[in-house]
């Protein structure tokens, strides 16, 4: 039994993570109305400012938070100038050929600049335990689902009650209204893609300090669980995005624990194909929701 | 019509291409030009330690001879290719080599899944694919165009549980964890083969396959089982898996079979890689002169450590040029390098080398361990004589 709970916390960690990439994957395509390929390589660009961060002025976290925050704001704003702000009015498969191949730059100038090989990402949080009865939890786990929870807190007031986090939405939801309402619709649609990659790129921080390690490709194969976290949370729905990663992450543990390691992400997409058969606008109700 | 006249355009581009691949294997090295070679390599990815480390040991070896006057009035020249550690990618570029008739051999693949996935069409092109490292023991018997020089799995394996866990650690149980690759398949088969055997406790197995970042269920699954040592079996992802387990708050022995005196485990775990154990069939002597000047060389190449696997690449063009040496005045064809490849026999830095009938060889390995940050061999002990 508390195999079973070890192997729950492990998910519900891993999961965290996996929420905190969904929340930046949702904010972009609800704000931006596109989708975006782009994602696992702002989170790596994160998990880099991070590192070098951490290598100039010791392990701090909070500071390491910071720059992997701005790091991957302005990866999101050259993301906008070249993919997005061009191309407002045209076919939408334009920005998405365009996001990929940003991608690939991206990636591939990541392994001539910070080299191909796996980078250490050592002792950033000290390795404490604790022990809750005959469970363990460690203090890298805690800190890591402490961060998302209050940065998903922070974007969901920052959304819902601030004057931008209104003009976000009301982009999101029309752009050609919230024009005649007097918003910018372009700016504000670059900091919504911003803010969206600067989730995406702490959550690539927390990533490499608990896997101990980072490197330049790391961003592909998360890329793509950002991507299934959030279309099961129904793509703009920040709450739901973030339910959908934690359950990802918990259903793959699970899966793991039953079978092998080799079967991880069958069960993560299987669930999610699961799900988006039995309920296909994902956790979001129906009302409200746009693609 | 226009049906017909592209049925017929089809036509012809088959047989032209049938023609060329065709034609390939017949071409012969100009008489004192350059000999071409291939080198296929993962120099991106998680293996891109030992993909570099092809590249610099290749060029070393290439650069020597040449500086010496090229061999048999041949020059040789490389043509590195990125694999991506993908066998996908590693048979396009398989393909590529086999249809370039200038490419008279190749180096490489680092993985034998890749290298196993290379044999059918090196084999059709009549190149050799001489890989430094593939050890599953099935690669190189696929074709008599594909070798190898790392010593096979079945092998080293044996050796592990035998030698290193039953007798040297005298391990009660193990976990094993490994990685779901062709190598790593057969490497845990042949381990878990000679475990039966000596009686070695197994007491629970997981794997996982390439690229996967989170090992924390399968050490809370290994866990759960309890063994007083654990058996790694990967290259790439081993550092992480360490320092997963050591994160997970876990002391337990750990061994790892196949990354060899990796540099990067080191750099990446840190005071993690402390007394872990490990197989390796080549240590760099610091009593002997030439091996450690080798090493130097490579070191100022390439800006980090080599393990065994950038000296192998290194052997593998000597023993090509030897191959292209043996072809005395007669011409250089891919059939005459493969021919003569079989027979070579050199002390190459890894160590005498002879192939065997399948196109493999024999090696003895060494035990090694991490101490204060630096890999150390143990003493006292015979078992590779055996």
């Amino acid at each position: 039994m508390e195999y079973l709970f070890n192997q729950i916390i492990n998910g519900l960690c891993q999961g965290s993570i996996y929420a905190l990439m969904a929340v930046g994957y949702s904010v972009v395509v609800g704000v931006v109305g596109m989708v975006t390929f782009t994602h696992g390589e702002v989170i790596m660009i994160g998990a880099f400012a991070a590192f070098y961060i951490f290598q100039a002025f010791g392990n701090n976290l909070l500071l390491g938070l910071i720059a992997s925050f701005s790091a991957s704001w302005l990866i999101g704003m050259f993301v906008y100038k070249v993919c997005y702000e061009r191309f407002f009015n045209a076919p939408r498969h334009i920005s998405l050929i365009c996001t990929i191949g940003v991608s690939m730059l991206i990636k591939n100038l990541a392994q001539i600049i910070f080299g191909p090989n796996q980078k250490p990402m050592l002792n950033v949080i000290e390795n404490k335990f604790f022990a809750l009865g005959t469970i363990q939890i460690s203090l890298v786990q805690v800190i890591i689902i402490i961060t998302v929870v209050v940065l998903a807190i922070l974007l969901s007031l920052f959304i819902n009650k601030t004057r931008w986090g209104i003009s976000l939405r009301a982009v999101s939801q029309d752009k050609s209204a919230s024009y005649l309402m007097g918003i910018n619709v372009k700016r504000t649609a670059m900091i919504g893609n911003c803010v969206g990659c600067g989730f995406g790129g702490v959550a690539g921080m927390l990533l490499a300090i608990y896997y101990q390690t980072l490197s330049a490709t790391m961003g592909s194969s998360l890329g793509m669980k950002a991507f299934s976290s959030s279309v099961l949370g129904g793509l703009t729905d920040i709450r739901c995005s973030a339910l959908g990663g934690l359950c990802i992450g918990i259903i793959e543990n699970l899966g793991i624990t039953i079978t092998s390691a080799s079967f991880r992400d069958v069960f993560a997409f299987g669930f999610l194909i699961l799900i988006l058969i039995i309920k296909p606008e994902g956790f979001a109700s129906k009302k409200g929701v746009r693609p | 019509m226009k049906k017909l006249v592209a049925l017929g355009l089809t036509l012809v581009m088959g047989v032209a291409s049938l023609t060329g691949c065709g034609s390939s294997s017949s071409s012969v090295a100009e008489k004192g030009g350059t000999i071409k070679l291939g080198v296929l390599a993962p120099l991106t990815g998680t293996n891109a330690e030992y993909g570099k480390g092809f590249e610099i040991g290749t060029k070393m070896a290439v650069d020597r001879i040449n500086a010496a006057g090229g061999v048999n009035g041949y020059k040789l020249e490389l043509e590195v290719k990125d694999s991506k550690g993908d066998q996908k990618e590693s048979s396009d570029l398989a393909r590529k080599f086999a249809d370039d008739e200038e490419i008279m051999a190749v180096i490489g693949d680092f993985a034998s899944g890749s290298c196993m996935a290379n044999a059918p069409i090196f084999d059709e092109a009549g190149l050799v694919q001489l890989s430094p490292t593939a050890s599953n023991p099935d690669y190189a018997a696929m074709s008599k165009y594909c070798f190898s020089i790392m010593g096979r799995q079945d092998g080293e394996a044996p050796f592990f549980s035998k030698y290193i866990l039953k007798k040297y650690l005298n391990a009660q149980s193990v976990g094993v964890i490994y990685i779901n690759s062709d190598w790593g398949k057969s490497c845990y088969d042949n381990f878990k083969k000679s475990a039966d055997e000596v009686g070695l406790n197994i007491v629970e197995t997981v794997n996982y396959v390439q690229d996967e970042k989170d090992f924390s269920s399968l050490i809370t699954k290994l866990k759960a089982a309890n063994p007083d040592t654990i058996c790694i079996m990967d290259q790439g992802a081993v550092p992480q898996i360490i320092n997963q387990v050591r994160g997970s708050g876990w002391d337990v022995n750990i061994t790892t079979l196949g990354p060899g005196t990796s540099e990067q485990l080191i750099d990446l775990c840190g005071e993690n890689a402390e007394g872990i154990y490990l197989s390796t069939p080549f240590f760099f002597d610091p009593a002997d002169q030439d091996s450690m000047a080798w090493k130097d060389e490579f070191v100022q190449k390439s800006g980090f450590e080599p393990t065994v696997h950038p000296a192998c690449a290194y052997d593998c063009v000597n023993l090509i040029a030897k191959a292209i040496e043996a072809c005395g005045d007669g011409d250089v064809t891919r059939q005459s390098i493969r021919d003569n490849l079989a027979n070579v026999e050199m002390e190459g830095v890894t160590g005498p080398i002879k192939f065997n009938p399948d196109g493999d060889i024999t090696r003895k390995y060494l035990i090694c361990s991490v101490e204060n940050g630096e890999y150390v061999i143990k003493e006292g002990f015979d078992y590779s004589e055996k």
